[in-house]
């Protein structure tokens, strides 16, 4: 059996879809001089599945992100994640620098309605999640980069959000941290009952982490193939077939047709 | 004979080696106190200097001796205890207006594009608009009275404050912005929460620069507008003047100088405190 079949592309048609994208495009810049970032993409992503979208910069991947967690508004076409709630976890962690630890989460909490006397306890449980209870009160500029991007994680998680959309969350650390990375996202995926949309230009990465991987093409950007890693978890980035898959996608990435002008 | 071909390294022990000299907190002070304290002694050198030389004679240019025979005896005559407090209430009371006023104002230009179009600019031309310019209108307004006092230092001060929020809010970075209002940090809430405090070391850097505009535009105030049976550091500052009186006059130079370089470190150290906090400042390399 094949560790990476193509599927056909996007399932429109499949019941109750998480996210559903209907001919999404964003258009950029001013009358005269536009750069169409998305092309007419349609992508569905099933309940609880984990998606990545493979690419080259320029390919509107991070776009189509930000429109999905209401950054940015589309151009035509629409999103629909049917009132769940999103959250969304950028390269930087991005913590807020006057916090600490504890005090980020706390935010986020307090941002999402949570009781006062009840979050203490929530922080504690997230903390655990992404085992940092020991360094609770320390601030941010104090930590390692792993060590912020796994506060970020906990402070989106803070929301209860279903969906989860991960925008290279894991480019700027090294691989020893990312891979700690990955089995954590992966364990908290399983545990929460996440749906993951995870933007990567790492094909290995994708291969590592994915249900199902989006390759998506630049000028404009569009979808270009949908594939299915049917390798059986638990993986790791060192697994021969991992990498087979890897090279398989990256393959699918590089053999993309330049548009015709 | 192998004990002279394999030596073994002997290291010193770790306690030895590693031994850190324990700084004591009386060294700490003096080596932050003694490069200021430095550069009075040579300040009072180079004056005694210009005195010795008989550049001016003594009763226009005191040496410093007798200015601080000035400044000893003043600090026991109740008389200056009272001026002092008079201008240091009206510095709070100006202060305190121009940092409410200020604030408002900047927030109110951060929000709304409209008000900055409108008066952005007026608030940087207000800023570098000289305080003492102000009084003659001041006092056309509001007679010689505390009003014309107080209205020249908000004049001078509220500007710089309400700059200081409105740089300070268009520096917080797009993408903690954008993280916020994922965590669902809308209007208000994203100016409590996450704008108002990125914006604070620029707010504080304002409040550092609106202390010493106020307390400019205050002893500008009291040396022209002069309430009688209210004397004030300003005011005795013009009837030393008129008594010829040099030391007593340089005294309170003294004075001035001393109180506004303390309030200065006040928000200094508090911004120094904030910045550490967030892990900003100089890099020593």
């Amino acid at each position: 059996m094949s560790i990476l079949k193509l599927s056909e592309p996007s399932l429109v048609a499949q019941p109750g879809p998480t996210i559903r994208i209907t001919g999404l495009t964003k258009v950029f810049g001013r009358r005269g001089q536009e750069t169409t970032a998305l092309s007419e993409v349609s992508i569905s992503v099933k309940e609880q599945e984990f998606l990545c979208i493979v690419g080259r910069s320029g390919c509107g991947k991070s776009t189509m992100l930000n429109i999905i967690a209401d950054l940015e508004t589309p151009t035509g076409g629409s999103v629909d994640v049917g009132g769940r709630k999103v959250g969304m976890m950028f390269q930087d962690a991005n913590l807020f620098p006057w916090l600490t630890v504890e005090g980020n989460i706390d935010l986020a909490l307090k941002l999402s309605g949570v009781a006062a006397e009840l979050r203490k306890d929530r922080i504690q449980e997230l903390l655990e999640t992404v085992q940092l209870a020991h360094v609770a009160t320390k601030r941010p500029h104090e930590l390692s980069g792993g060590m912020r991007q796994r506060v970020a994680l906990a402070r989106t998680l803070a929301q209860d959000c279903e969906i989860l959309l991960m925008d290279e969350p894991f480019a700027a650390l090294d691989a020893i941290t990312r891979d700690a990375m990955h089995e954590q996202t992966e364990r908290i995926w399983g545990e929460r009952a996440l749906t993951v949309v995870f933007v990567t230009h790492n094909v290995r990465e994708a291969a590592r982490l994915a249900d199902r991987v989006v390759v998506m093409k630049p000028n404009p950007g569009r979808v270009g193939s949908e594939s299915l890693i049917t390798i059986p978890r638990p993986r790791t980035m060192e697994d021969p077939r991992v990498a087979e898959a890897a090279a398989l996608l990256h393959d699918m990435l590089h053999t993309q047709e330049m548009p015709d002008d | 004979m192998t004990d002279e071909l394999v030596k073994p390294r002997v290291s010193a022990p770790l306690t030895e080696r590693g031994a850190r000299v324990e700084v004591g907190a009386g060294a700490r002070l003096w080596r932050r106190v003694w490069p200021p304290l430095m550069a009075v002694v040579i300040v009072l050198a180079l004056w005694q200097v210009v005195v010795t030389v008989g550049w001016r004679p003594i009763y226009v240019l005191p040496a410093p001796a007798a200015v601080g025979g000035a400044l000893s005896e003043m600090l026991v005559d109740p008389k200056f205890w009272s001026a002092l407090g008079t201008t240091l209430a009206r510095a709070f009371i100006g202060f305190g207006i121009s940092v409410l006023i200020g604030s408002i104002i900047g927030l109110a230009v951060s929000r709304s594009r409209i008000l900055r179009s409108a008066i952005g600019s007026l608030i940087t031309g207000l800023q570098t608009m000289p305080s003492i310019a102000w009084f003659p209108f001041a006092i056309l307004l509001f007679g010689l009275t505390e009003q014309a006092i107080t209205f020249v230092i908000v004049l001078g001060a509220a500007p710089s404050i309400a700059n200081g929020v409105v740089s300070g809010i268009d520096d917080v970075s797009p993408q903690l912005q954008r993280v916020a209002h994922v965590l669902g940090a809308r209007g208000m809430r994203m100016y409590r929460y996450v704008m108002i405090p990125a914006a604070l070391p620029s707010y504080l850097a304002g409040l550092k620069q609106g202390w010493a505009f106020a307390w400019r535009s205050l002893m500008a105030g009291e040396l022209l507008v002069i309430i009688a049976a209210r004397p004030s550091l300003g005011a005795n500052l013009q009837f030393n003047r008129e008594f010829a009186n040099a030391p007593g006059l340089l005294a309170i130079m003294i004075v001035i100088l001393v109180i506004g370089v303390m309030v200065d470190s006040v928000f200094t150290r508090i911004a120094n405190g904030v910045r550490t906090r967030r892990g900003m400042g100089v890099v020593r390399l």
